[in-house]
């Protein structure tokens, strides 16, 4: 009995640390559209690579990348096509296993009693998956090969269309959200380069090659910039707060059964 | 795969834990299959009378499973298929219990939907699945290699669920789904079957926000084709069909959350909760009023009956007609499902599984009504069962059920160790119980057995105060350590270190740390000052390391915040690795017991990759038997699932077979225990393992004629004499050890340790040292042993043969039969049925539980105490006996010495029988892997453009035939093995199981062994009649084949180079995974290829080949 209201007092926490986390999304539609947020993202080290991208809930609503090649002096820019959205996968993806963890605790009675400790270990398992898994969306970004990158909507979001030569991709890694811009060139066909496709990467160094169509590409260029999503971090705090919460109950229930199957011999 | 493996369930008193998270009926309602949280599927019989019975457990996925559905058209194949928390796929065959297909991708499927349509598709047909990923997936029902997607257009998210609508008047399939956020998508399904086996994308056609959360279910009414039930976790609505424009929302009561529902009628439905109670309701409106007149208007389309959405929505009212509950249980989770079955034999049955593993089920009558006050009439229960009371109806035995003073204690650790057949079992209430392993199954097995149990040896020890949770018997994992010593640990956190000889406790490690999770040793290549070192995980996460030979704790690493997971050793650097449940990895500098690092996420992943010697903490309930070649597939599937998710905390991945571990200590004998703990309880069980090739390689080379069988069921005496001699042995080879050791390394300054007489030895390794290696090599390879252990061996090696035979006897088939069998092979008769276990291709295993014999409806008719395995193996043995050879004009070779001894004539009839089942069990098992070699054999070629050399194979099949003539005369003509190799390679065509086989070439074998013996009695036992009325057809029957035979035999020896490259096929294998592991990258591409090509054509068109008689 102990353990039963123990756990539903740290069940209650673990609520509450996961509601806490509320990305600006949730709920799509019922709260009306989620607010838009602008990132600037750059990188310390060179401006040839600048962007602008809007954040609506999980989805990019807007983005302006400026590329500088320094070749020629040329300025390059691109912008989404205002009709386009564009699903950051990862974000989605996490939101959800919240809430399934959510659901997982919330679908029993307020007045519900658990009446063996095995019953919560094995919520608590359910629930530590989702978030477990929630976390590792954010922290692990997809490994994309070129060619699957070429091939994502992603490129054919823009207006004016991305020249050729140039390949993006956008992803969250822990609390920052990240543009990758590869520049390429053709390979000649009767190259003495040794080609050896690359395989999956979150981000390809330069001399990465692949296959596209009928053509050999390698990556010339990389210019990678990030910016810092603030609700991410949060997020990302609360996901270790309430697995650390889960896992204490869990020991917590542990050292109780050990103490019911005690017997001063 | 270990394909000569045979495994034997002992079962406890107690069930192990099934909790429930997925059920459904098959199409036939024959079979209930339920998915359960620890990752095994459970069959269980449904009768006519709709009895339930579990039938048997099939261990395959290491975590949850989360859906189940069919796969096939039911009535061509009855296949299942299950998808697990992990991403793992599988496809059973459920009426046999084999594993068909299996995949690991990277997507987890909470709803899987068979979809065929016969006159647009080729191939199986699909299975839509929707899960943790955007949109539905297309998976190909044959191969599980993804085909498509259905993509949305408009804000793609996860599906909830989904169902098909197959409707009459629009003449086209639809797919209708509910995403997370509550979104209804509709996607055409027939007419873009094209668009999507051209890989086109093909977009929802439309798209309806449903204003709802948690969808649980959606289903169309394909009664008037009009309605359609939508059930979220707080209400159900009504839609019609045609505009999606809302008719009725009924809000749950507070605390009540539904699970699902279904259309039971026209405007009648059912709808079930969470906690297991289920309400039928009429649903009223104008047009169900007016009766027949709306039969006339339900035909007609929308345009011609105007506006009825919203006059429908004022109209339309649920009516509850009846509910269903169950007692007690209030809260536990449920799953439940409805099966409409409108044909005659069949019902209409409501049907829920709980967490406690219980099965319920309703039949739900035809036209439920309300009673007459118009108040809901309560609908009872049909049948409830759960495993639990499989196990109390057939009273099952545990193996230390007999052990005297065992009595009731619950077994919470146990260990077998092979090399002395001792069971070593931790009990509940502190002592350890030793016994010999192979007696103590006996007597939980054979009739005669219960004579044993006074007699059956045993020790305790006594020592702990609390239940042992965890042992371990260094011995057996490195020959190097003391043979005496026993580690044991509680759950009050107390290690003790035991002489199992002298039954002294030689020292107490107290840790203070809560219950001893798993003891575990550092691998041969880490040493601490020349000692491997034993790891201690606690259950509050901490990890002690303990010096066996200093008797002190090295090492308390107490930081951990999770559970450890994994364990890993860096030799050079004298570091210990800790990888824990949160992806955290810890690095403990073991001279010192300081923290060095502590990292997470990606680079901790990156640590606990680098070093390959990993100990991943022992398997929790899963089954390694058969994984150990097929290991490495796992292993490089993970990266493919990691590419998309990061790495899936699945047990079941990481977990390194303990099986493996056995198999490469140097006393890998032909039986085996396998201790299985289950996750979340103590409840555990043994299965006996029988390695059919090892214990013919013992018995064959010299057949031992020196051991008297009749002593064989050994006493105290004898055991004694072997323990000393296995003792000796050791220690001499001990001494051997060190002294080569020494050399290797710089060692003249290696410590003396225990032996007084290892100096002299040391002095005179130098000029030993060739004769120790030597001898090395003659232990290292198995088919010949030193002379000592040989002896000993022997004894253990005959009594693990009759106690196979014994199991595998078609026993109470024909009393006499079993008479002569006791008094000429010299084996004891089976109390019951045993609960066997069946190895399908790689790590997939199923295991019979007790009362699986009374399943089968028409056997329960003829035999109600009979050990077979299905009638089947009855035909077989018949169709088996008819291609015997006559036997008058071939003497066999075990019938060459008439004039030894009966001892011995009895022991060459076991090594013939053996020698037999385990060329038979090869047939059967070799085709998946010769399919597989081929295949893969091909890859190679593809790969590495290297012809194989064909010499091998040769050598293979000379070897091969060796196996099947063996006993025989050289000029003795084989066309009779090939007949009899053609049956066998047909019955594996037919599908017939190992064990069924086996059982069939058993029974055929003995009775014509038997036949032998009697007329050599000179005919003084008259043969029955049927016998001879038998015996006669088959002579018709051979003469007839003996003609047939001589046209196909050149044909067959023509094609049989072929065939059968058997260990070829492991080798390939292995470089396989090499390769697999070069082609990392690109892991997916690589599962998809192999799960591509099973290469069944090419094998069918040997078969035709090789078979082209009638017979089979």
């Amino acid at each position: 009995m102990a353990t039963a209201m123990a756990a539903t007092a740290a069940e209650r926490a673990v609520l509450e640390a996961s509601l806490r986390f509320t990305l600006p999304c949730s709920g799509t539609g019922t709260e009306g559209p989620a607010k838009q947020e602008n990132f600037i993202l750059g990188s310390c080290s060179t401006d040839q690579v600048k962007g602008v991208l809007t954040l609506q809930g999980d989805a990019l609503s807007q983005a302006d990348v400026n590329l500088k090649i320094p070749r020629n002096n040329q300025l390059l820019h691109f912008a989404f096509r205002e009709d386009k959205q564009w699903k950051l996968q990862q974000i989605q993806d996490a939101r959800n296993h919240v809430s399934q963890a959510i659901y997982l605790l919330a679908n029993r009675d307020e007045s519900y009693q658990f009446r063996t400790g095995a019953e919560v270990l094995k919520l608590m398992d359910a629930v530590m998956l989702q978030l477990t898994r929630a976390r590792n969306r954010l922290t692990t970004p997809a490994t994309l090969t070129l060619p699957e990158i070429a091939a994502s909507g992603l490129t054919r979001m823009f207006a004016p269309a991305l020249p050729s030569d140039l390949l993006v991709n956008v992803y969250i890694n822990l609390n920052k959200l990240c543009l990758t811009v590869y520049q390429l060139h053709a390979l000649q066909p009767n190259s003495t380069k040794n080609f050896r496709p690359a395989g999956g990467a979150v981000l390809h160094s330069p001399g990465a090659m692949f296959e596209w169509g009928s053509q050999r590409l390698e990556v010339s260029h990389v210019h990678k910039v990030e910016c810092v999503i603030p609700w991410l971090n949060d997020a990302l705090v609360f996901f270790t707060v309430s697995l650390q919460l889960c896992q204490q109950l869990k020991d917590k229930i542990s050292v109780f059964s050990s103490y019911w199957s005690y017997r001063p011999f | 795969m270990r394909c000569s493996l045979q495994a034997v369930a002992l079962w406890g008193k107690k069930a192990p834990p099934h909790s429930i998270t997925a059920i459904m009926i098959t199409d036939d309602q024959q079979t209930i299959v339920t998915g359960s949280q620890e990752g095994q599927l459970c069959l269980w019989n449904l009768s006519p009378e709709l009895k339930i019975s579990a039938k048997e457990l099939l261990f395959g996925h290491s975590a949850s499973v989360t859906c189940l559905a069919k796969a096939r058209d039911f009535s061509k194949q009855p296949y299942v298929v299950s998808a697990a928390e992990n991403g793992e796929m599988c496809v059973w065959n459920v009426t046999n219990g084999q594993r068909v297909e299996k995949a690991t991708l990277p997507y987890r499927h909470t709803a899987i939907c068979y979809y065929h349509c016969s006159f647009r598709m080729t191939g199986e047909g699909w299975l839509l699945c929707c899960g943790e990923y955007q949109d539905v997936l297309i998976i190909d029902a044959k191969s599980l290699a993804v085909i498509h997607t259905f993509i949305s257009s408009q804000s793609p998210d996860w599906i909830n669920c989904l169902c098909i609508v197959h409707s009459m008047r629009i003449q086209e399939d639809s797919l209708l789904v509910v995403s997370v956020a509550g979104e209804l998508k509709v996607w055409d399904l027939s007419s873009s079957i094209n668009s999507i086996q051209e890989k086109q994308d093909v977009y929802e056609k439309e798209s309806k926000f449903l204003d709802s959360l948690n969808c649980r279910a959606i289903r169309f009414c394909t009664y008037t084709e009009r309605l359609l039930l939508v059930v979220f976790s707080k209400c159900w609505k009504v839609y019609d069909y045609c505009d999606f424009s809302l008719l009725r929302t009924e809000v749950s009561r507070s605390g009540q959350f539904f699970a699902g529902g279904e259309v039971l009628a026209a405007h009648r439905i059912i709808i079930w909760t969470e906690d297991g109670h289920s309400f039928i309701y009429q649903l009223l409106n104008r047009w169900a009023q007016m009766g027949a007149a709306y039969k006339t208007f339900s035909g007609l389309s929308k345009s011609i009956y105007p506006a009825d959405g919203r006059v429908l929505k004022e109209t339309i009212y649920p009516h509850l007609l009846c509910s269903t509950s169950v007692q007690e249980n209030k809260g536990l989770s449920f799953v439940m499902g409805y099966m409409n079955e409108r044909k005659e034999p069949f019902y209409k049955i409501l049907f829920s599984g709980e967490v406690s593993g219980r099965i319920t089920l309703w039949h739900i009558p035809d036209v439920p009504v309300s009673k007459f006050d118009g108040s809901p009439r309560e609908i009872p229960i049909t049948a409830t069962w759960t495993l639990q009371d499989n196990f109390d109806k057939h009273h099952t035995m545990s193996i230390i059920d007999h052990v005297p003073g065992a009595g009731t204690v619950i077994v919470t650790s146990s260990e077998y160790v092979s090399s002395l057949d001792k069971l070593i079992c931790g009990c509940e209430d502190g002592t350890i119980l030793i016994t010999q392993a192979l007696n103590a199954a006996k007597a939980g097995l054979l009739e005669g057995g219960s004579l044993l149990k006074d007699s059956l040896p045993h020790k305790v020890l006594k020592g702990h105060h609390q239940s042992v949770t965890s042992l371990l018997y260094p011995h057996g994992l490195s020959s190097k350590l003391d043979q005496s010593w026993l580690l044991s640990g509680d759950q009050d956190s107390c290690v003790i270190l035991w002489n199992i000889f002298t039954e002294e406790v030689l020292h107490k490690f107290f840790l203070e740390a809560g219950p001893v999770t798993s003891l575990l040793m550092s691998p041969e290549n880490f040493r601490l000052r020349s000692d491997q070192v034993i790891c201690c995980v606690c259950s509050d996460h901490s990890v002690a390391l303990l010096h066996l030979e200093g008797k002190r704790c090295l090492l308390h690493a107490r930081k951990h915040l999770f559970p450890v997971r994994m364990i890993k050793w860096h030799p050079v650097e004298n570091f210990l690795i800790v990888g824990c449940a949160d992806d955290s990895a810890y690095i403990w500098e073991i001279e010192t017991g300081t923290l060095e690092r502590h990292e997470t996420g990606e680079r901790a992943r990156i640590i606990l990759n680098c070093c390959d010697d990993s100990q991943p903490l022992k398997p929790e309930f899963a089954l390694p038997v058969t994984s150990e070649t097929h290991k490495h597939k796992s292993v490089e599937q993970r990266p493919s699932s990691s590419c998309q998710f990061g790495p899936i905390p699945c047990p079941g991945l990481q977990v390194e077979s303990s099986w493996k571990v056995a198999d490469v200590k140097p006393f890998s004998g032909p039986f085996n225990v396998l201790p299985v703990k289950t996750r979340w309880s103590d409840i555990g069980f043994h299965i006996l393992l029988f390695d059919l090739e090892n214990l013919v390689e013992l018995l064959l080379p010299t057949p031992v004629c020196d051991v008297d069988p009749s002593n064989s069921f050994y006493g105290s005496e004898i055991l004694r004499r072997a323990k000393s001699t296995v003792e000796k042995k050791t220690l001499t080879l001990k001494r051997n050890k060190t002294a080569s050791g020494s050399l290797s390394a710089e060692a003249q300054a290696k410590p003396v340790s225990e032996n007084p007489a290892q100096g002299e030895n040391t002095a005179k390794s130098l000029g030993d040292n060739e004769g120790i290696k030597r001898q090395k090599k003659i232990k290292n390879s198995k088919k010949m042993h030193p002379k000592p252990s040989r002896k000993v061996e022997a004894n253990i090696t005959i009594d693990t043969a009759k106690l196979f035979l014994s199991c595998f006897l078609p026993w109470g088939v024909d009393k006499e039969f079993d008479n002569l069998c006791i008094k000429h092979l010299d084996i004891l008769k089976l109390q019951g049925s045993v609960s066997l276990g069946l190895a399908s291709n790689e790590d997939h295993f199923s295991l019979m539980l007790p009362g699986w014999d009374l399943c089968n409806a028409e056997m329960k008719k003829d035999y109600s105490k009979v050990n077979l395995f299905s009638k089947k193996v009855l035909d077989l043995s018949n169709k088996y006996t008819s291609t015997l050879p006559n036997q008058v004009g071939m003497p066999r070779g075990l019938e060459n010495n008439c004039d030894s001894s009966q001892e011995s004539n009895t022991l060459n009839t076991i090594v013939y029988l053996l020698n037999r089942l385990f060329s038979v069990n090869k047939l059967v098992n070799t085709p998946l892997e010769l399919a597989c070699g081929i295949d893969r054999s091909f890859k190679m070629e593809s790969v590495h453009n290297k012809a194989r050399i064909p010499g091998n194979e040769i050598s293979n099949i000379s070897s091969f035939y060796g196996y099947l003539r063996n006993g025989k005369s050289e000029s003795h003509i084989p066309e009779a093995d090939i007949s009899l190799l053609k049956l066998i390679s047909c019955w594996r065509d037919q599908s017939v199981q190992v064990t069924e086989a086996i059982q069939a070439v058993l029974l055929a074998e003995v009775q014509q062994h038997m036949k032998t013996l009697s007329k050599r009695a000179g005919n003084s036992q008259p043969v029955s009649m049927t016998e001879d009325v038998h015996c006669e057809m088959r002579q018709i029957l051979q003469e007839t084949e003996w003609t047939r035979e001589e046209v196909e035999l050149h044909c067959t020896t023509d094609t049989l180079p072929l065939q059968t490259p058997v260990s070829p096929v492991k080798h390939d294998s292995d470089s396989n995974s090499a390769k697999f592991q070069d082609t990392e990258d690109m892991p997916d591409r690589c599962v998809l290829e192999e799960s591509e090509s099973p290469g069944k054509p090419r094998h069918h068109s040997w078969i035709a080949k090789v078979c082209s008689c009638k017979l089979c």
